[in-house]
């Protein structure tokens, strides 16, 4: 019996599951596609996180080094896996560098992929350099500077508009992706720290900022920064006559009448889709994908984190939308559960 | 042609023309009827702060329409055009234009503040019912209120004079009111309340004594020397133009805030 544990997917539930693993004393093996360990917040730039405030940067540079001068465990970029045979106690994976592996257990935090806004053409990106997405923003606010791309200018007014890519039967996807709403309540502040003269307008059809994000980034954004919130699903955004201004267009559902507001800039607020290679990781691993196109999971009150392949585990954002945080939590709880079911099978063996 | 949804429209914004010939075409009546555009083309930034300098709109902000002031309200049961939350949220976003199309009914507001009590965010509703009243008084979209007429005359006596003189007050406020005193006088309420406050009654039912007994003398005496004299607390002079310059002073950041 192998009790290494492969981890794959070198984001926040990978890296929390690869120091999980190796802090009680497993041999871990990391395989990470890009050629960085970070995932999303590093791959993309990410500002401040939240709900911690502290730099991505910062934040998962920690992770990352935690785990990259563990001894125990050993770290594969730019590398994917594309075969693993075996079960429970004994599975073989071949790497993309033609390494094999021979791993007990086998985790995966294979993630998300952010939504491409150039599937809602109607909204304007793509078309207008003025319309970027919250990624784009966090870059923004990384840099220090929030400004209009087409010409640099400081935006006087900022339109953020929510579930973009989320909670759209139009374009398939019927999820919330649970954390823009509260990222774009904290992108509003952050817009409003760098430039206090910029009036953000917030676009939604309900404001989900769960749990205690309720009032540190909602109210807060709205009582302290005020950021205002309106009720209307636009319906298009364009140019307004003098080439440079864009024009929201919709229905403010409150006023119960159509508007076609001026802005300087306008954000997606872009969520979270399926890993777009997950067609490709449900057939790698022989784990199921649920109806939305997310790694299916298994029983979870007994059997948590289980995928539908038994000794695979899987957790964070490959499963859902998911927070950074509670991606955390997913690793450190898989790194249980692979440790935890090795050890009963060496019992067993015993 | 039926205008369908017209409840949506504002009627001075549905234009029919009695008689019309375009090109020759007579489109008198219905067929020439035109909507003019409701679209909300702008947001005023500035409206949400003029409206949180008046007192009671300081937390106007914080509203997230969530409707329980409109729910728990004890005038839109009675009136459902009398809508707090709407007018909330046309000051947060600067819609002006639909305050000023309630400017009739936004000051029936009861104080009951049941809304006041039922808010998740602390906002106040009545406090903003009163702001929006005042800054519609103030813009001159309504009339000036009865009670600023009196806090007017009340205000400037005691800035004036740093006391007032009930009868003066009374008087200027009836005039500038507008008030018929004769009428008041003669068979108005002002009447009953002289014929009681002289007990009239005791002089008809013949008790001359007892009437005699009770005529107040020094009172309205008092009061006419007041009225003639217009005497001031002593050593005021000073003291009132520091408070007339407080006064203009918190007037002027209240408007700069605006």
């Amino acid at each position: 019996m192998n009790d290494t544990i492969l981890v794959v997917g070198g984001g926040p539930t990978g890296l929390a599951a690869a120091h999980g693993a190796a802090s009680v004393g497993r041999k871990v093996v990391l395989v990470e596609k890009a050629d960085r360990l970070g995932g999303a917040p590093i791959l993309s730039g990410y500002a401040k996180l939240v709900p911690s405030g502290e730099w991505a940067k910062d934040a998962i540079g920690r992770m990352i080094a935690r785990v990259e001068s563990n001894p125990l465990a050993t770290v594969h970029k730019s590398t994917r896996v594309t075969a693993l045979e075996g079960g429970p106690g004994n599975f073989s994976a071949t790497l993309s560098n033609g390494q094999q592996v021979q791993a007990g257990a086998v985790i995966l935090g294979t993630g998300f992929t952010h939504f491409d806004s150039i599937n809602k053409p109607e909204w304007g990106f793509g078309t207008y350099e003025d319309v970027v997405t919250t990624t784009q923003v966090e870059q923004m606010v990384g840099a220090g500077r929030i400004a209009c791309p087409s010409d640099g200018r400081t935006p006087e007014r900022v339109a953020i508009l929510l579930c973009v890519g989320s909670r759209d039967r139009q374009i398939g996807r019927e999820w919330c992706s649970k954390i823009c709403c509260t990222v774009s309540t904290n992108l509003a502040i952050e817009i409003k720290e760098l430039s206090p003269k910029t009036d953000v307008f917030i676009y939604y059809m309900d404001i989900r900022t769960f749990g205690l994000y309720e009032d540190k980034f909602y109210w807060t954004s709205q009582e302290e920064f005020g950021t205002k919130f309106v009720k209307a699903r636009i319906a298009e955004v364009t140019i307004a006559p003098d080439g440079k201004r864009l024009l929201v267009k919709g229905e403010d559902t409150l006023v119960k009448r159509p508007i076609v507001i001026p802005f300087d800039l306008v954000v997606h607020a872009i969520g979270m889709d399926p890993n777009e290679d997950n067609p490709e990781i449900a057939k790698v691993f022989g784990v199921g994908l649920e109806k939305h196109g997310f790694l299916d999971r298994g029983e979870h009150y007994t059997s948590s984190f289980s995928s539908t392949r038994p000794g695979v585990y899987v957790g964070g954002a490959a499963l859902a939308p998911e927070d950074i945080d509670t991606c955390v939590s997913h690793g450190l709880a898989m790194a249980m559960r692979a440790v935890g079911d090795l050890a009963a099978l060496a019992r067993k063996a015993a | 042609m039926p205008i369908h949804e017209k409840s949506l429209l504002d009627p001075n914004k549905v234009l029919t023309a009695e008689k019309l010939v375009i090109d020759g075409v007579d489109v008198s009546g219905h067929w020439n009827t035109m909507i003019l555009p409701r679209t909300v083309a702008d947001y005023d930034p500035d409206f949400q702060k003029t409206i949180r300098a008046l007192p009671g709109g300081e937390n106007v902000h914080r509203c997230w329409q969530c409707g329980s002031c409109t729910n728990s309200c004890t005038m839109y049961a009675i009136n459902t055009d009398f809508n707090p939350r709407y007018w909330i949220y046309c000051t947060n976003l600067g819609l002006q234009s639909e305050i000023v199309k309630d400017k009739d009914i936004i000051w029936q507001c009861v104080s009951c503040n049941k809304c006041t009590n039922i808010c998740p965010k602390d906002v106040r509703p009545e406090g903003v019912m009163k702001a929006l009243a005042h800054w519609l008084e103030m813009e001159g979209h309504t009339p000036k209120s009865r009670s600023s007429m009196f806090d007017e005359e009340f205000t400037r006596q005691c800035i004036e004079r740093g006391r007032i003189e009930d009868s003066e007050v009374m008087f200027k406020f009836f005039k500038a009111s507008g008030e018929d005193v004769k009428a008041l006088l003669t068979g108005g309420w002002l009447r009953v309340f002289i014929e009681r406050m002289n007990n009239l009654p005791l002089l008809k039912a013949g008790r001359i004594g007892a009437f005699l007994a009770r005529l107040p003398i020094t009172g309205p005496l008092k009061m006419g020397w007041m009225m003639l004299f217009k005497p001031r607390t002593r050593s005021w002079a000073r003291t009132g133009a520091v408070l007339a310059a407080y006064v203009e002073e918190q007037k002027r950041k209240a408007h700069a805030h605006g």
